[in-house]
């Protein structure tokens, strides 16, 4: 930790640090940031299948540094009130696997409903970050080319998205800020946009899908909100870090963000030719429309996946903002867009040889 | 208006909702779940009137007529007979319960109490299965089925259910009986028990460890299941259940002495199997034309279907569902027979017990031979005293171990 660091920082490097889904795509590079700041005390929660060649690595890497792992299921309150004993500041990014609403909810709710009743028992808890998504947002009430931002409503009625994970983050960040209104827990809020990079290297939905058979390219020349998977970390650290953030919700994306079009173009001159066909926004919009009408005339024979709320939220047209992020918590993207997609479309070839 | 409650506010417990309003004449009048927070997700997401922490608290302040019990299998029992004794009747989701002694308790309090008792094996009642249904009724058969296939696949490799399932050592699938088995097969047993006349089937049972979950150091979960069904001597069953067999699949077939049908439950096909042959070479020529026009038939029928907006991935679920609530305004016979019912409980005891049985390292094959002849007594007795509305009979299954059907002489050997 260099000085000014320690001047700013609601801990010390001693002060135990624990981080859920520590062994996931973002949850391992958060625990690199954490130990490449001085931190020297990570107690990391993992679920007893996950894989910890990464935690390993690290660990050999940094030897004066404690790395405690935990394995365990936050389903369980016993597992909760092992991983939260004692600790400074939770970093609480463990994701909800499932496809359907309820999957979904347990695994994102009532985990960290778990983790937050644990929490509530320890004095010496500083902060509480919650990594959320742009998925909540609604972007539904604003006109184009309007800019998405922290003080931008987040969707009201999310299971009418159609999208459990959208429905489940939404309630995820309800319970955290009603925590922290009702019992005082010092969270913050970190919803980062798209984070790609090496050990992610599925296309973003924003930019099309491949559901049909034939990759239908939705996202036009729509501006994609990118991050690359270590200046997420970074944000993410120095949201659990930082003097005076208590109560904030930080959005993360890069700067230089890509077109959806110049990204697949990208895309296939890097790592393979595929056969796409470009949707115009307002046809995309029209199937939204009509899927959703039929899904509800024929009773949800078809399930209402595609609709004008999911367009408003992944297809409209938006500018996406991170001055807040680079003004309170001192973030900048360490990583360029350019340097990052030549890390991710290698990642993407080496995965492709090995398919 | 017929008064509906959903206790278990899992993954299945969204379907249950979705189809139960799609039915005219009754309303979801709480949910529950021992986790708040899932009742109140399930709450907010479809028109219900309120939601509860507490079966009791559900009971006594919702007053429902019908309870659906989507919980875990071990909770079943308990629920349901909580239920059942406070005057609602019961659709519970499969399996019914862990063993045939409680589901023949169920049954016999359900018909104490003038109740109806239901269990969610829906797949019987899709548009497939119900077209099958009348065509067996109406004799194309030629007479009692010789022998039935009930195949019934499923994949491990993508499902987020299977992952969390092997990754917990502490999972719930792995407290029952049966295990993964227990909490999947039933469908495809039904399926058979639906046509067997006998109450005492022999059964041969023999399940593995696929190579897949041994690599991947697991040890008990048995994925792999074939067996044999016989009814004296006239009838006779396999039923398979493979993770491992490409295409995973789920079709049933059924032969009698004159013609054959074949069921896709995952294509919605059903093709008859005529018995009579053409002549030489015609043979080889007309049939596949009659195959073809018959599945082409399928497509037709399904498209109308779907058209007519009636080919929801649950159809079966909603028409269980409604032929149940049916039953209970009418007073007319349950959708799926009581005898059916506990036939298919008794088939899956007897199958988890061999499973037991051969993992069992000390057990001798004259022991084995022992209990199998004890186990066939047993079943007799306990036949000839089980009528569905006799709670005397019911009482005294429940404390008749060791449960399970009659098998084959030898069989401990052959497992």
């Amino acid at each position: 930790m260099v000085g000014s660091e320690r001047d700013t920082s609601i801990i010390g490097p001693d002060d135990p640090i624990l981080v859920t889904g520590a062994t996931g795509f973002i949850g391992s590079r958060l625990v690199e940031n954490l130990l490449g700041r001085g931190f020297r005390n990570l107690r990391c929660f993992a679920r007893p299948s996950s894989h910890v060649a990464t935690l390993d690595a690290l660990a050999g890497r940094h030897r004066g540094a404690r790395i405690q792992l935990v394995k365990g299921n936050l389903l369980s309150r016993e597992d909760c009130a092992v991983a939260t004993r004692d600790v400074a500041v939770i970093f609480h990014l463990a994701v909800g696997g499932g496809k359907s609403f309820p999957e979904a909810f347990m695994n994102s709710v009532i985990t960290t409903r778990n983790l937050l009743e644990a929490s509530l028992r320890e004095t010496c808890l500083r902060r509480f970050v919650n990594i959320s998504s742009f998925a909540v947002y609604s972007n539904t009430q604003k006109p184009r080319w309007r800019l998405l931002d922290e003080s931008c409503p987040v969707e009201t009625r999310p299971a009418l998205r159609g999208e459990a994970y959208c429905f489940a983050k939404v309630k995820q960040d309800e319970l955290v800020t009603e925590y922290g209104r009702r019992f005082g827990i010092p969270y913050v809020i970190v919803r980062p946009g798209y984070v790609y990079g090496p050990g992610h290297e599925e296309i973003s939905a924003r930019v099309g899908i491949g559901t049909f058979g034939v990759f239908l390219h939705l996202g036009g020349w729509n501006t994609l909100p990118f991050t690359y998977v270590d200046n997420c970390a970074e944000a993410i650290a120095l949201a659990g870090l930082k003097k005076g953030v208590e109560g904030k919700v930080f959005n993360v994306v890069d700067d230089e963000l890509p077109s959806s079009r110049r990204f697949l173009r990208l895309y296939k001159q890097n790592v393979r030719r595929f056969a796409s066909i470009g949707v115009p926004r307002v046809v995309s919009y029209a199937v939204c429309c009509l899927w959703e009408m039929y899904s509800k005339w024929s009773d949800e024979q078809l399930p209402p996946v595609f609709n004008r709320r999911r367009w408003h939220a992944y297809w409209k047209k938006t500018r996406y903002s991170n001055e807040r992020t680079k003004a309170q918590l001192g973030w900048t993207p360490k990583v360029s867009m350019e340097e990052g997609f030549r890390r991710y479309f290698e990642s993407c070839q080496a995965r492709a040889r090995h398919a | 208006m017929l008064r509906v409650a959903i206790v278990g506010c899992g993954k299945i417990a969204d379907a249950h909702a979705s189809q139960i309003q799609r039915i005219s004449g009754c309303e979801i009048v709480g949910v529950c779940d021992s986790e708040p927070l899932m009742a109140r997700q399930l709450y907010e997401r479809f028109a219900v009137k309120r939601y509860f922490g507490d079966l009791s608290d559900l009971l006594n302040d919702a007053r429902p007529d019908v309870v659906h019990i989507t919980t875990p299998p071990e909770s079943h029992f308990d629920i349901a007979r909580s239920c059942l004794e406070r005057g609602c009747h019961v659709y519970v989701e499969k399996p019914l319960t862990l063993h045939a002694e409680e589901a023949q308790i169920l049954v016999a309090l359900a018909n104490e109490r003038g109740l109806k008792l239901t269990v969610g094996h829906d797949d019987q009642f899709s548009h497939v299965a119900r077209r099958m249904r009348s065509l067996v009724q109406s004799g194309y058969l030629g007479g009692r089925p010789v022998h039935m296939e009930s195949h019934f696949g499923h994949e491990l490799e993508d499902s987020a259910y299977a992952r969390a399932l092997l990754a917990d050592k502490q999972h719930w699938v792995r407290r029952l009986p049966g295990k993964l088995l227990h909490n999947v097969i039933s469908h495809g047993i039904a399926r058979i028990a639906e046509f067997l006349s006998s109450d005492a089937p022999q059964v041969i049972a023999y399940g593995f460890v696929s190579p897949l979950l041994r690599g991947m150091g697991e040890e008990e979960i048995v994925d792999e299941l074939r067996v044999i069904i016989c009814e004296d001597e006239r009838t006779t069953a396999y039923f398979t259940f493979s993770s491992q067999m490409r295409p995973s699949i789920h079709q049933f077939r059924i032969y009698g002495p004159k013609n054959g049908l074949f069921l896709d439950q995952d294509q919605e096909t059903l093709i008859r199997l005529r018995g009579g042959r053409f002549k030489s070479y015609l043979e080889k020529f007309i049939p596949p034309v009659i195959f073809a026009e018959q599945h082409l038939g399928n497509v037709m029928t399904n498209v109308r279907g779907f058209l007519a907006r009636d080919f929801h991935m649950r159809s079966g679920m909603r028409y269980l569902s409604e032929s149940f609530y049916r039953s209970i305004r009418e007073g007319s016979p349950v959708p799926i027979p009581y005898r059916e019912i506990l036939l298919t409980a008794r088939i899956m005891d007897a199958i988890f017990d061999q499973l037991d049985t051969r993992r069992s390292p000390v057990i001798s094959k004259s022991a084995a031979r022992d209990q199998t002849r004890a186990y066939h007594a047993a079943s007799v007795r306990q036949n000839e005293r089980a009528t569905p509305d006799s709670s005397t009979a019911s009482a005294s299954v429940g404390s008749s171990r060791p449960r399970g059907l009659g098998r084959c002489p030898g069989e401990g050997e052959v497992v």
